[in-house]
């Protein structure tokens, strides 16, 4: 009798220490900060955080753009914007992250974007006893939420809520009757397209222009030459800091797209264009100029 | 009679090429249409080139090694281009042709490699040596393409892997030009070895007795079905399953005497991977699908039933 | 009656590479048209090789081997085809095929680069199974086969060919009694009604006494005697080339080699 008390007992206890090691919570100190990231994992910090490491330049951006930006102690080599960023130490490419020099940097609080290698650095981070949060950040509608979390994580609630209510309202906006058809040309070959339900492409509809992809489910498609050719875009949308026409601008073959043959394209500048961000209001006036103001 | 039924069926492939798309061209417009002389006409003339070569290597290849699960890229070609197309786009190196001559002259630098490893220690190209010195090259250009990867700049490289999966949204009529000048050579060349091929199925000893010069014989079946492959590669990336299936397919339909072999692959394999790149660019359009899926999809059923068909009898 | 000498070989050596000793050293043979010749000796004495050097595969370190009056080495494997047959020890099926198609494939030293397959080497193929008793087996695949008649098959592929010699290396081994007899009965058929010369390597002593003409024992490389069956067989030298008692008896004009017990019952 008293044997299989005990074991139940000691069963119990197993159970519990393994579940709560499998969560990787500790218990809730007073005075807390909490909230729960994109991997479901609920984030919770002590006091908001005083020392922050990024690994994505738009959460860089976001960061700034709430005020928190002196707390900023790590940043990924690819963090440009805005230039007071560049003060801070780098901690590498971010692809993936280099656990070690993150934790060289004694961060209480790691700002990952949700992807399969990020989930990884981020568990042997959390073993390191660093917090770390993750958050998703494809589409227009995940600005709002993150700035918005940024915010709470980093005693900057106010300025986080204001900017996610801008960022929410922009994201709801109908898309304005379009006045011009582009298409995002990514890469030639094999060409590949940005489709809807992607940033880009979200982008575009807010500035007045219709992809002409924006059926294709997916962010990013394999299509064939002709399909460009017979969907007939008025405008190749290339993301580029420099304007200088693309390679297959004078292959015979791509010569069937009429954008092509009138050398319609406009370039983007990656660090304004490639990633979302809090700038993204400037991006939609500089789109909607740049289409008007083109031939 | 052979011949004439795949003529046609190699016909049919190629104006029902020209007619489907996704881009919706009525009947009517098809003789003016750009997209279709400038698009899908070069795009199904290079797909049925590079089908017949990959055909064609892959019975040379079979023959050599004396291996039916053989395939071109077996030997480690498809790794060798793999690893110029990447230090192409790592280098940023300029202009339209970069990428293919880059995987060409990998291909190429592979085939090299394993030519110098299978007449090692005075082996005259033993099929075992070939076909290890093929799996321990491919290997090693594929970690040191990887190691590029994961040194350099990650998105542009992604896409670089997209072509190397295969596809024929690249052609144009300056590459169908390129191959035609270019692939007769080697094709001519397996062509007049038909009859020692013959006989190397035997083995190398009774096949020296029967009048062949198999030290000759391997060296040409060698480089001839390697090149005719990097070209393939050069122009198309990385198409398996072709090389392998066609041969079995002919050889349970035609018979297995080279002179007819030769032909039917050529033919069999131009029909098969035009087809598949047809079906590529039509059955999720817009999208477009990497052409080895195709021909891996289409081609195990229909070997499985050519199977069947031949323990039955 | 001088008959044609086909074969030459004089005082060969050969080594292999990398290899301690030598293969052969010193042997000598000549085979002319219509003997038959049979080559004895343990396993590893160098049979097989003395074939590869007579046939120009294996290049000899001292001797002359010659084919036709020619050096062995300076016959393009085509032309050198079209002299001599030889049913090789192993040969690989990779791929299902039919007799006839096989014992075509002895006409291929005759046929030209893109030239077709002509009437007269039908009628070649046609008297090659006749000759072999393999007519009613033309169409069946060769893995239905038996041992004998895939021999036979064999064997017709080497006539197909049209040779002044036939070389035959161990073809009757896992041939039971009866396919034995008919291939050494078919060999000796060929080189009395066809002129042709017939070299054939083989374990069974005493059909080779039985059927051949002349005997080459080999051991360790060297020829340990060359004749007449009655004059080369006796007992000291194959007890001394097989390490093995026996006893001598005379059959039928031709020694027959008996083995001993070690302990007689």
């Amino acid at each position: 009798m008293r044997h299989w008390a005990q074991r139940t007992h000691l069963a119990g206890l197993v159970a519990l220490t393994v579940t709560a090691c499998a969560r990787g919570e500790h218990v809730p100190a007073r005075g807390d900060v909490a909230v729960t990231d994109d991997a479901g994992r609920r984030v919770t910090l002590a006091a908001p955080a005083r020392r922050i490491v990024s690994l994505l330049p738009s959460f860089t951006e976001l960061l700034f753009a709430i005020g928190a930006g002196d707390r900023l102690v790590g940043r990924t080599a690819w963090c440009d914007y805005p230039p007071e960023a560049v003060a801070v130490p780098s901690v590498g490419d971010g692809m993936p992250p280099s656990v070690e020099a993150v934790a060289a940097r004694r961060p209480d609080l790691v700002v990952l974007y949700r992807s399969g290698p990020n989930v990884t650095a981020a568990d042997q981070l959390e073993r390191l006893g660093i917090r770390t949060v993750l958050l998703d950040l494809n589409l227009l509608e995940q600005l709002g939420p993150a700035a918005r979390r940024l915010g709470r994580l980093t005693g900057h609630e106010q300025t986080g809520d204001s900017l996610a209510a801008v960022m929410d309202s922009l994201a709801a906006e109908p898309p304005i009757p379009s006045t011009r058809s582009l298409v995002f040309i990514v890469w030639d070959n094999p060409p590949i397209v940005i489709g809807g339900g992607s940033y880009l492409d979200h982008l575009a509809a807010l500035a007045g222009a219709r992809n002409v992809f924006h059926d294709v489910g997916s962010p990013s498609a394999q299509v064939a030459i002709e399909t460009i050719a017979a969907r007939d875009p008025d405008v190749i949308a290339v993301l580029s800091d420099r304007a200088v026409a693309p390679r297959y601008a004078t292959r015979p073959e791509w010569r069937a797209v009429r954008a092509v043959r009138n050398g319609r394209f406009l370039f983007l500048p990656g660090q304004l264009f490639g990633r979302p961000g809090p700038r993204i209001m400037e991006a939609v006036r500089e789109l909607r100029q740049r289409l008007q103001g083109g031939p | 009679m052979n011949y004439v039924l795949l003529a046609g069926a190699a016909l049919t492939t190629l104006v029902v090429s020209l007619l489907v798309g996704p881009a919706n061209v009525p009947l009517g417009d098809v003789l003016a249409s750009p997209i279709v002389w400038q698009l899908r006409l070069p795009r199904a003339v290079l797909a049925f080139l590079v089908g017949g070569a990959l055909g064609v290597s892959g019975v040379g290849l079979q023959a050599l090694v004396r291996n039916p699960l053989a395939d071109p890229f077996l030997l480690g070609l498809s790794g060798g281009a793999g690893l110029g197309a990447v230090v192409a786009i790592a280098l940023h190196l300029p202009g339209p042709w970069a990428l293919p001559l880059a995987a060409f002259v990998g291909a190429v630098g592979a085939m090299a490699l394993v030519y110098r490893l299978g007449l090692m220690g005075g082996a005259e190209l033993d099929p075992r040596i070939l076909l290890l010195g093929g799996v321990a090259v491919g290997a090693f250009a594929a970690a040191v393409t990887t190691a590029l990867v994961s040194l350099a700049e990650a998105t542009e490289l992604r896409n670089a892997f997209l072509w190397l999966w295969g596809g024929f949204s690249g052609a144009s009529w300056t590459t169908v030009l390129v191959f035609l000048v270019y692939a007769p050579l080697p094709l001519v060349v397996l062509a007049a070895l038909a009859r020692p091929l013959d006989l190397l199925v035997l083995g190398e000893e009774p096949a020296q007795y029967l009048g062949a010069d198999v030290r000759r014989l391997k060296r040409l079946v060698y480089l001839s079905a390697s090149l005719l492959t990097a070209a393939a590669v050069a122009v198309a990336g990385v198409i398996g399953f072709v090389g392998l299936i066609v041969p079995h397919v002919c050889r349970l339909l035609w018979g297995r005497l080279h002179r007819t072999l030769f032909p039917t692959a050529f033919l069999t394999g131009g029909i098969l991977l035009a087809a598949a790149d047809t079906l590529a660019r039509t059955v999720v359009a817009p999208r477009e699908l990497p052409v080895g899926i195709v021909t891996a999809l289409v081609g195990v059923p229909l070997f499985g039933f050519l199977l069947r068909r031949w323990t039955v009898s | 009656m001088d008959r044609e000498l086909i074969v030459a070989v004089g005082d060969l050596t050969c080594r292999y590479a990398g290899a301690p000793r030598d293969a052969l050293r010193g042997v000598s043979l000549d085979v002319r048209a219509g003997e038959f010749h049979a080559l004895l000796g343990p396993n590893g004495s160098g049979k097989t090789t003395l074939l590869r050097a007579a046939l120009g595969l294996v290049r000899p370190v001292a001797g002359r081997a010659e084919i036709l009056g020619r050096p062995a080495g300076e016959w393009s494997r085509r032309d050198l085809a079209r002299v001599v047959g030889v049913v090789p020890q192993r040969e690989e099926n990779l791929f299902p095929q039919r007799v006839h198609e096989t014992v075509l494939l002895g006409r291929y030293p005759h046929l030209s680069l893109f030239g077709g397959v002509r009437a007269a080497d039908g009628a070649a193929v046609e008297r090659a199974l006749i000759a072999c008793d393999a007519v009613d087996l033309a169409d069946r695949w060769l893995w239905t086969l038996s041992g004998g008649e895939y021999q036979r098959v064999r064997l017709a592929r080497a006539l197909a060919q049209e040779p002044r010699l036939l070389v035959l290396d161990e073809p009757t081994t896992s041939l039971d009694l009866r396919h034995e007899m008919e291939l050494f009965e078919l060999v000796r058929d060929l080189v009395d009604g066809q002129g042709l010369a017939a070299l054939m390597i083989t374990h069974h002593v005493n059909l080779a006494a039985r059927f051949a003409d002349q005997v080459l024992i080999l051991a360790e490389g060297r020829a340990v005697a060359r004749g007449a069956p009655a004059d080369v067989l006796t007992r000291e030298t194959v007890e001394r080339v097989f390490s093995w008692p026996v006893a001598i008896e005379p059959f039928d004009g031709r020694p027959q080699m008996i083995p001993l017990r070690r302990h007689p019952s």
